[in-house]
């Protein structure tokens, strides 16, 4: 285990880390809003995986200038790769975040049960079945109120 | 549930955790085998002629990789155009009839943002245009072109106001020029996206044939799509 | 040949355009999109002709493989990028209003051909996320606030898939230092450890929820209950199948290994027996068809781990037939959704609707004559001829399977030729189009019975061409690298 506690070991440490905090709160949390920052924190935690992949101790910045021409440089394909899925993440990030807001306005809650059970009522009476059994769950505790609408 | 999802939970990170710890080659003594970086590291100059190697990856060798990227933005922007479409067009409206709802922030903010804008749209245009030279690029200086634009609105909504038709022309002529400058080469009888033009002198502005031309297009786009984003989000947040 | 990567940029370039152009003429607008899926469609077959049965590579940027992204053409990328374009024309968006919504279909299809047609890792990672963004798009676009929540449970899901993909291609990338789909098949030595296994069941999963693959595909019932059916046919028929292909390409180039098909094969009996249970338990159309759809891409999965031409034979001829009768089934259900109560009587009504309905749902079944039996036929003598405990156990499942399917099938069947209640009324809606292409459907199943053996040795070459990892490494690698490799 010696190797660990390289600068590599902690950098990868702290990446994994990272993208497991976010797949737990996936997991677990039930508010959207919160859903959506464990995504990111999983996506960051990912890109970091991937950047770290181009990593070379001691290695400077894949930029020719005029003192550089002896040094050993990073790769620069993991640089590119993580720019666009950065980009990719923010496109998505934002998308989900109107979706909640138009969610949240229509459903009047935040919580993931709540709207699911209301979504597969609605599907339900859609399909002109009477929803089994109808045993309505109790209401949920709200996680966070959304106090500023 | 719960008390499964942790189970899944600690599970997964166990396997990831193994398997980052022992297999992977970049705790042996050498790296990651760079086959791919290695090739680009010692041809970029003479095949693309940027300073940066990593503007050489993003727009040359990887130029399809941006282009979806920028479509992936595009399709973002329209979809938070569509879902809230009504509540803007409801509130475009309201906002027209009752102005004085929309108040300018303090006089601390609006001097700061006549001092800052313009300051902000030389630096966001700087970073587009030497991309191909230094840390930067298109989307880095797109993002502040949009941050400076929201940023005008926000602080003084009753001045200014982005044209929502001037958005969309906007970022639909860029992601056109950026698809022209591949096709041209596709019409040369090249591939498409093969970088034309001569490569200039290296680690010069005019250097690197088309990759300026198209971080332009890029920065632009990125700049319309995310204004377009910030802006759409913001007013929603009025309305309620 | 070069021109091919028209295929994706001409969508493109009318996404992009699209918005523009709708400022000056809506209908313009309307047209711009299926007049490029035709000409993409001819280009196709002239593409079809011209590659015989050879393969070819298309370097973008004209740079050589492996630094460069790589489109690679044979008649299994191009059969696809076929079903693409006329699926796409069939669910076009007609008498939607908005302009912004072509665009959507638009970067839609583009992301589908490139997710057909791309041979760089990186590259489908790029497009299977244009491909979902695009679908979220859509779905969350129905006037009905479901449809948002639905699209919005479907986002979380694909995304968190999304990012399990990027981690796989992450610990790829960190083990082989490369992307290219051929480069990486002449080092799999360096990925059949337990990283590059990990990484592959990272891509499988994450892939899986496009696929209704089965742990991760709770958004199924939700999202195609709530959009119209004829996106879910789109939805069922092709995405799904995409997603499939880009596991097929690395299962087929890279992980020819049995640690890899077993997870494929579990993973496939698990999605059948769930899917079969639930739909079972159904009470209405859309409901039954979804699960059944789990159900099927869970044989598929299974074709799947058979590995090697054979099992990229049955899994192309399952994907076609599925395409064919799901996609149909949910355009049929376009006309008479809702309660099974609801159809009694049906046959009466309309009897020619009645008899699309069986020949479908006997092909489904796999009942003799119909391609769907010659299909569940093959697959379950190639699983008994390889034999060991899980092979059996899968003939086992689909053959369990076949059973329930054949009880709730039959069930429903029945309930369409009971007379007819005074007050009912089966059909909820008057002619539509979409049941014009469920009738095409039918007919081409019918048509494709008569030709089984011609068509089923046309798909057996395709797959004998495309399963052949070294055709793939000599068309796209230059010769310098094979050279390090022998």
């Amino acid at each position: 285990m010696n190797h660990f506690f390289t600068v590599e070991g902690i950098l990868y440490f702290g990446a994994i880390s990272l993208s497991i905090i976010g797949l737990f709160g996936l997991l677990v949390s039930k508010n959207l809003f919160r859903l959506l920052l464990s995504l990111v924190l999983f996506e960051a935690g990912a890109n970091l995986v991937l950047v770290l992949s181009g990593f070379i101790r001691n290695g400077i910045a894949p930029i020719f200038l005029d003192g550089n021409s002896g040094a050993v440089m990073n790769d620069p394909v993991p640089q590119a790769l993580v720019l666009t899925a950065i980009v990719i993440g923010v496109g998505v990030q934002a998308l989900a975040l109107s979706l909640i807001f138009r969610v949240k306005k229509h459903y009047g809650s935040m919580d993931m049960r709540t709207i699911r059970s209301k979504l597969e009522r609605e599907i339900a009476e859609n399909a002109g079945v009477t929803p089994p059994g109808s045993n309505e769950a109790p209401a949920p505790v709200k996680l966070i109120e959304g106090e500023n609408s | 549930m719960t008390k499964y999802s942790a189970l899944l939970f600690i599970s997964g990170l166990v396997f990831l955790l193994m398997v980052i710890t022992g297999l992977l080659p970049i705790f042996s003594d050498s790296h990651t085998p760079m086959l791919v970086g290695k090739a680009i590291l010692e041809g970029a100059k003479d095949q693309v002629g940027a300073a940066n190697v990593v503007t050489s990856v993003v727009l040359g060798y990887r130029g399809l990789d941006t282009l979806g990227e920028l479509s992936i933005l595009f399709a973002a922007a329209s979809v938070v155009g569509l879902v809230l479409t009504k509540s803007s067009f409801n509130k475009a409206a309201s906002a027209n009839n009752d102005k004085h709802d929309h108040h300018d922030s303090g006089f601390v903010a609006v001097n700061a943002i006549d001092l800052i804008f313009p300051l902000l749209l030389v630096v966001g245009m700087y970073i587009i245009t030497h991309g191909h030279l230094t840390p930067g690029g298109g989307f880095q200086g797109g993002v502040v072109l949009a941050v400076a634009f929201s940023m005008l609105v926000i602080v003084r909504p009753r001045r200014a106001s982005i044209n929502h038709g001037m958005v969309s022309i906007i970022e639909s002529f860029a992601g056109v020029s950026f698809i022209l400058i591949g096709v041209i080469a596709l019409f040369k009888g090249q591939s498409f996206l093969q970088p034309l033009l001569s490569h200039g002198e290296f680690g010069s502005l005019w250097s690197a044939g088309t990759l300026p031309l198209l971080y332009l297009a890029v920065g632009l786009k990125v700049g319309a799509e995310l204004a377009g984003l910030l802006l759409a989000l913001n007013s929603d947040e009025v309305v309620d | 040949m070069n021109s091919l990567v028209l295929l994706m940029v001409l969508p493109l370039f009318a996404a992009f355009i699209i918005p523009v152009v709708a400022k000056f003429s809506s209908k313009l607008a309307l047209f711009t999109g299926p007049v490029v899926l035709c000409i993409n469609l001819l280009l196709i077959m002239s593409a079809w002709v011209k590659v015989g049965s050879g393969a070819h590579a298309i370097f973008l940027g004209g740079f050589l493989p492996p630094v460069g992204i790589v489109f690679y053409i044979d008649h299994f990328s191009l059969l696809f990028s076929g079903l693409i374009a006329s699926m796409v024309l069939i669910v076009w968006p007609w008498d939607a209003k908005e302009s912004r919504l072509y665009s959507l279909y638009m970067l839609l299809s583009a992301a589908s051909f490139g997710l057909a047609l791309s041979a760089d890792l990186f590259n489908l990672y790029v497009f299977y996320e244009l491909l979902a963004v695009a679908t979220y798009g859509i779905i969350a676009k129905q006037k009905n606030s479901s449809a948002t929540a639905a699209s919005l449970r479907y986002l979380f899901i694909s995304s968190a898939g999304s990012v399990m993909l990027l981690l796989g291609i992450a610990i790829i990338y960190t083990l082989t230092g490369t992307l290219n789909i051929a480069h990486l098949a002449t080092m799999t030595e360096n990925l059949h450890g337990f990283a590059g296994l990990s990484a592959f069941a990272l891509i499988a999963i994450g892939a899986g929820v496009k696929a209704e693959m089965f742990p991760v595909n709770s958004w199924v019932a939700e999202v195609y209950g709530t959009i119209p059916r004829q996106l879910s046919a789109l939805l069922a028929g092709l995405i799904s199948k995409l997603a499939v292909v880009l596991i097929i390409k690395m299962l087929l180039m890279v992980f020819q290994v049995q640690a890899a098909f077993d997870l494929l094969l579990v993973v496939g009996m698990l999605g059948v027996i769930s899917g079969e249970m639930v739909a079972w338990r159904a009470k209405d159309m859309i409901r039954m068809l979804s699960f059944s759809s789990i159900a099927h891409l869970g044989v598929l999965f299974i074709a799947l781990s058979i590995g090697g031409s054979k099992g990229l034979w049955l899994a192309i001829a399952i994907m076609l037939h599925h395409l064919l009768v799901k996609g149909g089934l949910f355009l049929m259900a376009d006309r008479f959704s809702g309660h099974f109560d609801k159809l009694k009587g049906l046959a009466h009504h309309s009897p020619m609707s009645a008899a699309v309905f069986l020949v479908f749902i006997l092909s489904l079944l796999g009942v003799p004559p119909l391609p769907g039996f010659w299909i569940k036929m093959a697959l379950v003598m190639n699983l008994a001829e390889l034999g060991g405990g899980l092979y059996y156990l899968a003939i086992g499942v689909i053959l369990l399977a076949t059973i329930i399917e054949t009880a709730y099938m039959f069930n429903l069947v029945q309930t369409m030729y009971l007379k007819a209640d005074a007050d009912s009324t089966p059909l909820n809606k008057r002619y539509s189009a979409s049941y014009t292409f469920a009738k095409l459907f039918a007919l081409l199943l019918l048509v494709s019975m008569v030709f089984v053996s011609p068509i089923s040795k046309r798909l057996k070459d395709i797959a004998n061409h495309s399963a052949n990892p070294q055709i793939y490494i000599h068309t796209v690698l230059p010769a310098r690298y094979l050279g390090e490799k022998s």
